[in-house]
Order: structure tokens, then sequence, then C-alpha cells
């Protein structure tokens, strides 16, 4: 009897929970004539107060304010509300899991209304899956309605990825303010002690980090077992980018670099190979982080070391030492060293023309998508369009003056460390400003008279240093518009631990097993998913541009 | 089997005399299906609901669409578990994963047994619980924290193990980076974290044996080896069986946490299992269809090999889980 009353009910749930998984269709396009007709929206103010959800990255910083709730939010809240009467509220997402996190609220239809990833792929798997807004008749029909949002992204970032074929358009890309990518630091009190020279070859760098090595006694004294020369994370094809970059040939076609150029990071591409091949020289020396590839993204370990004062250069982003206020790399150094320790900026990694090119990206960044669910997608374009306005970008960049920044006599920004609310959880607050990324005060003149002025603490001349270093012998990615590449879909992030994990074994093999392991581990990249990729890529090329070689 | 024929005999008393219905059984009991209800909803919430959803495996997932509307797969609805077993990246995850579930099974099945068994021999009572708590502590610690551990101590330039190899002259020991001390290592955290837990369940079937048996082996001149050779394991064969069963059914399974947190991309051959090949693939790649059917092909086997499992052991004689 029991069993079969437990039996029943289990059935009975079963029966319920097909059932209760009926409802919630929500298939069908949405037509913006309709919309537009039946919006009550004037003068670029609804009459009726509409309510929409901002995605907004949590980077859980010790001490930070809190991300959807500071004196940012509040006052983009209170524009908002003002100008177009639009209710706004955050909602918070992990920075370093955000693409996990973003597909599991897609999957459960409860996305944000308006969401921001760095992962292209990600955005085109869920259009395909009908669950993104085509956003192409809105930023059209509206046009005259987003003039900032027209102004500051141009044709160029709105339409980056619009289909050349079909006309949709699922995201629109944020626009980098300035092109930096990686650099490579070194210590320069080591330098000084050592009585050595900056680097400017790779065969002076290989050099230092020998000396680096050979001296450790004197540099660090009782620590000298934890010396590391030259430190790369698990993360090799950013944290060594310059270096395979130069490796690269500096003229390489578009073709070329388009075809081979899915992984950003470089993997594919011809002649990052031997990039691999001199880390791997070195890692054998003993010049590297032995235990690099056993910690993940996001461990502190690293950062802690260069903190600590153990490690000789890095490579990593344009301003990395500089970041962080009372807690940047440059600032703890000097705590934990001494008064005369930093990182500074070189440029050792010379390509075969003996320049310093640097493979940067286009001028896109973050990319903004609306999912299906978004029933306000007018508000959702205004919200881009308030947040990219010039006066708006700078109160989010700077702050206000007195708590997060001061003017100096020559009326540029000298950005302080803040408290309590106005805390900024990231640089130049960017994960507030997903429309750009880099700063981007009112003028340009300011902007440069302020630009080595943003990192409290740092010397202006160590800051302009990096910035010109980060800018030499730039090569700027070109926008290769083919439409969809179907082998991309579903497989970027398998394909990016793949990546990690030739770059990694590479780095760590014995020289004499270098070939055979770079090319069994790369021969698993391709196979996996790789080569199905770059095919398609040569293909959609010669569909679209024929046998030039080059964009126009 | 003497309690299985005892419960028949009470059973054939009672039941004729009380046909009750069901109102009755619920006035009469209702605050022990009270109680039982709490469970039932956790199962009806977590482990029935989610079932319906089981037929994404057969449909192409569509976001913006209910499961009942979405359209079916290719292959008459098999095209996912079709093209999952052209994968290189799932036949390998399947092979760790059986590997490493076989070899957990076989090193780490016996050892709470062993320690049960030497336990159980300790005549000082208050050491004998001293050394019974340290043995549990380990199953409290998350695979995140045992993962740090392991870095702290096994790690080539900074863990402690390899320190004192290098220090004493020794070249250091690649546990995490290489393969096969990988495994082992692996293997090892295994064994650590759960022997003393595990063998909760043998102490409580050893403390059931009656001492009578002890007493006359003794009589017959039967030492400690010959006691426990011939008195507490055939006492135990019915638990071992039983949790023998058990584990086979786990052979297949098996969480993503403890992969996640020991593997790293040097030894991404064994570390990847189908748990995390799941998790990268689908919620990460967004696969889900893809995915749902792993999970779907990994239930079914794992149900098939308790069930012959379960058969085997009744056709021996002994008892199954049923």
């Amino acid at each position: 009897m029991k069993k079969k009353i437990l039996s029943l009910l289990l059935v009975c749930t079963m029966a319920a929970s097909m059932a209760a998984c009926g409802g919630n269709d929500n298939g069908g396009k949405v037509d913006p004539e309709v919309k537009k007709a039946a919006a009550d929206f004037e003068n670029g103010k609804f009459k009726e107060t509409k309510h929409i959800v901002v995605e907004i990255y949590d980077r859980g910083n010790d001490g930070g304010s809190d991300p959807e709730n500071n004196m940012y939010t509040d006052y983009i809240k209170k524009g908002m509300l003002e100008d177009h009467n639009v209710d706004v509220t955050f909602k918070k997402v992990p920075r370093w899991t955000e693409v996990e996190e973003i597909n599991n609220l897609l999957a459960a239809n409860t996305a944000p209304d308006v969401c921001v990833t760095y992962s292209y792929p990600t955005i085109q798997t869920y259009a395909n899956m009908g669950g993104v807004i085509d956003l192409a008749p809105y930023v059209e029909t509206y046009k005259s309605d987003l003039p900032n949002l027209w102004n500051w992204l141009g044709d160029t970032n709105i339409n980056w990825d619009k289909d050349p074929k079909t006309g949709t358009l699922w995201c629109v890309e944020a626009k980098l303010a300035v092109s930096n990518r990686v650099i490579t630091f070194v210590r320069q009190d080591w330098l000084d002690k050592l009585g050595m020279k900056a680097p400017t070859t790779k065969d002076e760098f290989e050099k230092m980090l020998v000396a680096f090595k050979d001296n450790t006694d004197t540099l660090l004294g009782a620590d000298a077992s934890r010396m590391i020369p030259y430190s790369v994370s698990y993360d090799v094809g950013w944290r060594a980018a310059t270096l395979i970059e130069s490796f690269l040939d500096p003229k390489m076609s578009d073709k070329e670099y388009y075809i081979n150029g899915f992984d950003d990071r470089k993997l594919t591409e011809n002649g990052t190979k031997e990039g691999v091949r001199l880390l791997n020289k070195w890692y054998n020396m003993g010049l590297m982080w032995n235990d690099f590839a056993q910690y993940g993204s996001g461990d502190t370990t690293e950062d802690d070391m260069m903190k600590a004062g153990f490690v000789g250069a890095f490579t990593h982003n344009w301003d990395y030492p500089y970041r962080n206020g009372d807690d940047s790399i440059n600032a703890n150094l000097q705590r934990n060293v001494g008064k005369d320790a930093k990182f500074v900026a070189i440029d050792p990694f010379e390509d075969k023309n003996g320049t310093h090119t640097k493979f940067v990206s286009g001028p896109i960044d973050r990319k903004v998508f609306f999912p299906s669910t978004n029933k306000e997608p007018l508000a959702s374009l205004l919200y881009l369009d308030w947040i990219s306005a010039p006066e708006h970008i700078q109160y989010l960049q700077i702050g206000d003056e007195g708590v997060t920044h001061d003017v100096t006599a020559d009326g540029a920004i000298q950005v302080k460390t803040a408290t309590g609310n106005a805390i900024m959880n990231s640089g130049m607050n960017i994960d507030y400003t997903i429309t750009v990324n880099g700063l981007k005060l009112t003028s340009e003149e300011l902007t440069n008279k302020s630009r080595a002025l943003n990192y409290p603490g740092i010397p202006a001349e160590d800051v302009m240093n990096s910035h010109k270093i980060a800018n030499t012998d730039l090569r700027i990615g070109k926008n290769v518009n083919v439409g969809a590449i179907a082998a991309e879909e579903g497989v970027g992030d398998t394909l990016s631990q793949l990546r990690d994990t030739v770059y990694d074994k590479a780095v760590v093999a014995s020289v004499a097993d270098f070939d055979k392991v770079w090319d069994a581990e790369l021969k698993n990249y391709l196979s996996s998913g790789g080569q199905a990729i770059i095919d398609e890529r040569t293909e959609k090329w010669k569909e679209f541009f024929g046998d030039s070689d080059t964009l126009k | 089997m003497a309690a299985e024929k005892k419960e028949e005999k009470v059973k054939k008393v009672v039941v004729p005399k009380q046909k009750v219905d069901f109102k009755t059984y619920m006035r009469r009991y209702w605050q022990l299906y009270f109680l039982l209800s709490l469970p039932l909803v956790y199962l009806v919430v977590f482990k029935y609901v989610p079932m319906a959803y089981v037929q994404i495996a057969f449909k192409k997932y569509m976001i913006g669409k209910n499961i009942w509307t979405m359209p079916w797969a290719g292959d008459h609805g098999f095209q996912y578990f079709i093209e999952a077993f052209k994968k290189p990246a799932f036949l390998k995850a399947l092979r760790n994963t059986l590997l490493l579930n076989a070899l957990d099974l076989v090193l780490g099945f016996p050892m709470p047994i062993i320690f049960a068994l030497i336990l159980n021999e300790l005549p000082f009572k208050g050491f004998k619980k001293c050394v019974q708590t340290i043995a549990y502590m380990p199953h409290f610690l998350s695979w995140v924290i045992i993962g740090s551990l392991s870095l702290q101590l096994f790690a080539k330039d900074s863990g402690m193990v390899n320190m004192l190899v290098t220090s004493l002259g020794g070249k250091p020991i690649p546990f995490l980076t290489e393969n096969a001390p990988w495994v082992f290592t692996y293997v090892g955290w295994g064994i650590w974290q759960s022997f003393g837990w595990n063998s909760i369940v043998y102490l409580a079937a050893i403390a059931g044996i009656s001492p009578d048996l002890y007493e006359a082996a003794a009589m017959d001149g039967a030492g400690r080896f010959q006691k426990m050779w011939h008195i507490t394991l055939p006492s135990l064969k019915p638990t071992i069986v039983v949790l023998l069963i058990m584990n086979l059914g786990y052979i297949m399974g098996g969480g993503m946490e403890r992969p996640m947190a020991l593997g790293n991309r040097l030894v991404s051959d064994y570390s990847e299992v189908i748990a995390t090949y799941v998790y990268n693939a689908g919620i990460k790649g967004s696969q889900f269809s893809l995915t749902t059917a792993v999970g779907l092909f990994q239930s079914v086997v794992g149900i098939i090999l308790i069930l012959s499992a379960n058969f085997i052991s009744r056709k021996l004689g002994e008892r199954g889980i049923w």
C-alpha cells in the first residue's frame, strides 16, 4: 500500500512537471514599425516609465563598492529617469566567469535586457537559437533618437558585425579609445644594480634574464630561491604576446592573417611556433616560473610574486603594474622592497625587419547585445546612447572633483584614490562605460594631458613611456566581415582551452621533445575544430574577396 | 536471509487484519507522512521535474522556444549521440572517466575495509576514537581546498614535498605535471579524502557481529588473523557486496569538482572527464543538446551497470540492493 501511494505520487509529479514546462513560448519576430507606432515615445522621452535591467561585471574586489549600487549607478539611474523616463536596474555578473554566467542566464530566460560580453561566438550561438534581438532595424529606425551612440561608435562599430548577406545585426561593438595592448616590463632597480641597460633585442633580453638568474644572491638575498627572471602565466598566448608576434611576418597579407586568425592568441599564425620555441628554451634554462601552468585564471599567486619582488620581467597589459591605486604592483613593490623598486616598460622583441610590430585588434572591444527576452529594445538603446554621451563618459571615468580626482594647475585631471561609494571597481569605470574602453574625456587635449595622471601614485613619465611603447609599430586589425562562420559556433571555449594546452605543454617540454610536443598538440587542436575554421575562413575569403590578398 | 523471512511472516499476520484505506492511514500516521514530504518535495523538484528536459538530448535546442515545440534532431533524434561518439574530446573524456573511476574502485574500495579491520583490533578505546575522528576529517574538506593543498604540497617549484626532495639533492617529482604521476596523485587524494568516512559503515557492521562467534573461535584456538579471516570478513560480506554494487554504478559518473580542482592543462589528456567535458562544451560552449545527450548516455550506462551487478550478485546467492 505504502509503495503504491509512493509510486502514484511520483507518477503524478512526473506528469505535473511535464505539463509545467509547457508554457512560456516567446518565439516570433518583433516588428519595429509596430513597436514604434505603439510606443508612447515622444521627444526622446517615454510617457510611461519603462524598466530595463543592465548587466554589470562584478570583479569581487576587496573593499570595492557594490557594483549594483554606488555613486555611479545612482548617476546613471537619475540621468536615465530624467532624460528618457527609463528606470534602470543593474544585475551583477562575475567578471572571470562571465561567459558561463551569461549562458546560464540566457538559457533560463532571466538574462538582463542589456548584455555585454567579450565573446562574439556566444552571441552568435544564441542568435542562431533565436535568443537574440536583431538590432539592424532598430538602430536605423531610431537613428535620430540615438545621436550620441552614432556619433561615438559610428557606422564602423555599430555595423561591424552586420551580416553582409542577411543584414542581421546581433550586437554593437564598443569602441577602443586607445589601441594599447600588451607590452613588456622589467625591474628598473635590478637593471641599475647590475649596471645594465634596458634590453632592445631578444638577445639582450635573454642575456638580461641570465644575469638576473646568475645574480640572485645580490638581487634577492635570503629569498634567492624564489627568483623568477621572466614570468608568464598559463595564458602564454597573451602573456608572451609581443614575443610571439615578433616572430610573425610584419608584412603578412590580410588574407593570411585572417585565415589563421580565429585564435586571438595567434596559435595558428605562421611563425608562432618559433616564438614558443624560444620560451621553451628559456624555460629549460631555468629562466621562467616552473609552476605557471598550475595556476588558473583569476589566481593571484603570480601577482603576489611580482608584488613581493621575486619577478624580474613580465609581459602584460600596457598599464598592468600601475593599476589599482594603492594596491598596484608598483606601489606594493615600493612598500615591500624599497623606494627605488619599480617595473618600467621596455620594447625588447624585434621582428625580422628590426621593428617592434604589435598586432592589435581593430577599434572594437566588448559586444553589447539584447536577448530576445528584452521587451524594451528602444529604452535599452537609449541607455546605450545615454552612456555614450561625451559628458556622461567623462563623469563615469573621472567622477567628482575633490572626491575621485583633482584638477591640476594646467587643467589636467589627476585621478586620486577614492573611498566608500565612490570607489571605481574597474579602472576608469570601464564596466559602466560599456561602449568605450580607454580614457576619453570631453576634449582630446584634456585626454592627452590627463592620461599620465590617471594612475594615482605612479610617476607620469612611467605611464607615458608605457603608452609610447604600446603605440610603437602598431598593426591594427581590419574588419573582415564575411558573415557567420559555422565552424566557429560552440567551439570557442573548447578551443581556447586546447590552445592554452598547446602553449603550456610546448613551453614545458624538453628542448629535444619540443617539435614532437608542439606538432602533436597542435594536431589535436586542429582536429578538434581548428582546421574546420581555417578551411571555412579560406572559402569565405575566396567568396567575398576572390584572389585578392589584401582588404580594401 | 533470516531477517527477510521474519519480515514476511509479520506481513502475513498483519496485513489481512488491517485492511485500512488511505484516509485512515493518513489520519493515523500523518506526522510520519508529513516528515516524509520534505525529502519527497526535494526529490520532485530536483530529480523529477528536471527529467522533463531529458528530451533536449533528442531535440535541437532553441533558446526562444519551449522544449515541447523544439524541432527533433536528425537521425531519428539520435543525431547528438552519434555526433558525440565522433568527437575525440568526448571519447577521451569517456576513457578518462572509466580509467580514473576504475582505479578509484580497485585501489580505493578496499581501503576503508582494511582500515576498519585495523581499527577494530585496537585495544585502547581512546586512541581508536582519536584515529577515527582524524580519519573522518578530510571528508569534510571541499575539493577546492584539497586542490590548493595539493599545489602547496606537490607543485614542482614551491611544493613542500618537492622542496624537500630538491634540498636533499633529488630531482623534483612531477606529481602534478606529468600524466602517470598525476593519475596516482589524483587517486591518492581520493583515497585520503574518503577512506575514513567510508569505513563508518564497516565499523557499524563489525559492531553488529555477535561476540559469541569470536569467543567460540578463540576456544578453537583461532588467532587474530584467523578471526579476521573467518569471522569478521565473512560477516562483512553482505555490506561489501551492497557497497560494491553501488560503487559500480558510479564508474561512469563522478562529479566535476575533483578533476577540476586537481587537474591542470599539462595533464588535460587525463584530467578531462565526462563531467568537465559537459561543463565546457555545454555550459561554456552552449552545445546544450550534445551535452544533454552525453549526460543521458552516462546515466543509462550507470543504470545498466548497477542492474547487472545486482543481478549477478543475486545469482551468486548474495543480497542485492533490491
